[in-house]
């Protein structure tokens, strides 16, 4: 069974059509990115999935069980993390305290100050600026920052929007390779947004491409630069 | 005489501190300025007497001794502002923030039709407390019992809503809430317990602020509410929508200008005490439209 399965999925702003007739599967462990052009519906998709925004159409599964139309709270105490785009952390709480908050949901207390040891170790900086507020973060510390807070909800499912948005490319080394470090550790299914597909190749996983709120392109992140199908997904096929 | 001023001051500016926290803790989970909440005072207020229409007030649940009239006053504000925020605003909670300010505002005038139909129009007399007016001697201050009690009162309430936000599970919730409240339902954080919560410690406060308008004017009145929320309000925006502290310290603020304008003003003038006040309001928000202390990303959605 697949770990996170989207089917016939539609999100609509209004009148707008984000995302339209997308389906795909994520088997358990697996790293997938999206990728597309601006407005393809990338963090639509992210959102919908998460419970953040509502569902015009489709179904939303994981595990089986399904989550489309239940709250982003009820989705999060269901294992699926989200690490947003702009990353969002909570600007005038500490680093500590960003980190708790998710922590909230979990039954295994005591686990919670091995997965705190495990992101500590993970990103160093967080542990030395514990105390200080998030909000006087650099970029690349807050974008560590978020995701340390995703993890600490202890998830089995994470997506994870642009973390290289804004950030300098060796600080987005930095951020790939924990993640995947992490994902190794815990077994995580990851499902990241990634506008660079070069990037993406270099990391390794499967690719979605995504055009006009739908998925044009499936395959792995290696064999994109290859083929055409960036240029295609972005200036449109010949057709 | 001085002395005296600084307890006038700090009396007069503690109760719409803790009146404009009642504002600021429901707006900062929510973006809701909640215009009901005048009328969870004054309810408050008339909870503690008997309904009737006569000009007298027969005290109800204002004759129990004090240390079962206080904790039955605070579970009363706060269960009337959670029942509120369920039973209206929690249907609406997807509905524009026009909607929900305009829901308030319906709900603030339902609240004071049912206390003009159940108690009348006219201001009760009620005798709440009456042995806590007796002045003390401080220094060269001559300080109604009263007043003292009523600044521990404020200092010990804002120390324990300082503790619970920090030390608290609930607490952390709330703050995280506040500052993004999609994101912290993406933790985890259970929308409804935060806003329930948030609404329970706002009716609580304004039953404290009912007690105490009682025990200090001795009348209880359906207009009461109506002119508390508006010092409260504003409070809370010259402190900045959605900071506690701002809100706090603006209406310790206008408290004290207040108690200094009402001493300082020449005897002719005093009348116009207010046309003071509030141009100086206005001056302030002229420099600083965001409020005094105004948080990041805490903008109304109104």
């Amino acid at each position: 069974m697949a770990k996170l399965g989207v089917h016939d999925l539609a999100v609509r702003y209004g009148k707008l059509t984000a995302i339209s007739d997308l389906s795909f599967t994520v088997a358990e462990g697996e790293r997938v990115f999206v990728s597309g052009p601006n407005g393809a519906g990338k963090s639509s998709l992210l959102s919908a999935i998460a419970g953040a925004i509502r569902a015009a159409h489709g179904r939303i599964e994981m595990d089986g069980e399904i989550l489309s139309g239940l709250g982003p709270e009820a989705i999060a105490r269901r294992g699926l993390s989200m690490v947003p785009e702009g990353r969002r952390v909570f600007p005038g709480l500490t680093v500590l305290e960003n980190l708790s908050v998710g922590t909230g949901l979990r039954r295994d207390r005591g686990a919670v100050t091995d997965d705190l040891e495990t992101v500590f170790t993970a990103f160093p900086i967080l542990r030395e600026r514990a105390r200080s507020q998030a909000g006087a973060l650099s970029g690349g510390q807050q974008q560590m920052l978020a995701i340390a807070r995703a993890l600490m909800t202890n998830p089995k499912v994470m997506l994870v929007d642009e973390p290289s948005l804004g950030l300098a490319p060796k600080v987005v080394d930095e951020v790939y390779d924990r993640l995947c470090q992490l994902q190794a550790l815990r077994g995580l299914t990851l499902v990241i947004v990634e506008q660079s597909s070069a990037r993406a190749a270099r990391v390794g996983g499967r690719m979605l491409l995504m055009r006009g709120g739908r998925i044009v392109a499936d395959g792995d992140a290696t064999d994109f630069a290859a083929k055409d199908l960036l240029t295609e997904a972005y200036f449109g096929g010949a057709a | 005489m001085s002395l005296q001023l600084l307890f006038d001051a700090l009396a007069l500016g503690g109760i719409y501190a803790v009146a404009a926290l009642g504002i600021a803790l429901i707006f900062g989970v929510m973006r809701l300025v909640n215009f009901a909440h005048g009328q969870f005072i004054a309810c408050a207020v008339f909870a503690l007497i008997l309904p009737s229409t006569d000009a007298l007030a027969v005290l109800g649940l204002g004759a129990l001794p004090a240390p079962i009239l206080i904790p039955l006053m605070l579970a009363f504000g706060a269960g009337l502002a959670v029942a509120a925020e369920a039973l209206v605003f929690r249907p609406m909670r997807n509905a524009s923030p026009v909607a929900l300010m305009v829901g308030s505002f319906a709900l603030g005038v339902a609240l004071q039709n049912l206390l003009l139909v159940l108690y009348g129009g006219r201001p009760k007399a009620v005798s709440l407390w009456a042995e806590l007016g007796h002045p003390v001697q401080i220094g060269s201050a001559s300080v109604p019992l009263l007043q003292l009690i009523v600044i521990v009162a404020v200092g010990v309430i804002l120390v324990g809503l300082a503790l619970m936000l920090r030390k608290t599970r609930i607490g952390l919730e709330m703050r995280a809430a506040a500052e993004d409240f999609t994101m912290a339902r993406m933790l985890g954080v259970r929308s409804n317990r935060v806003i329930s919560v948030a609404f329970a410690l706002s009716g609580a406060l304004a039953a404290v602020v009912a007690l105490v308008l009682v025990a200090q004017t001795g009348v209880a009145d359906v207009r009461m509410g109506g002119q508390i929320m508006l010092v409260a309000f504003i409070a809370t925006v010259v402190g900045g929508m959605g900071s506690l502290s701002g809100a706090v310290a603006a209406g310790l603020a206008i408290g004290a200008a207040s108690a200094l304008l009402q001493a300082g003003l020449p005897a002719e003038v005093r009348p116009f005490r207010d046309a003071f006040l509030y141009g100086g309001v206005i001056l302030v928000l002229l420099f600083r439209p965001q409020g005094l202390f105004a948080p990041v990303g805490a903008k109304p959605r109104v």
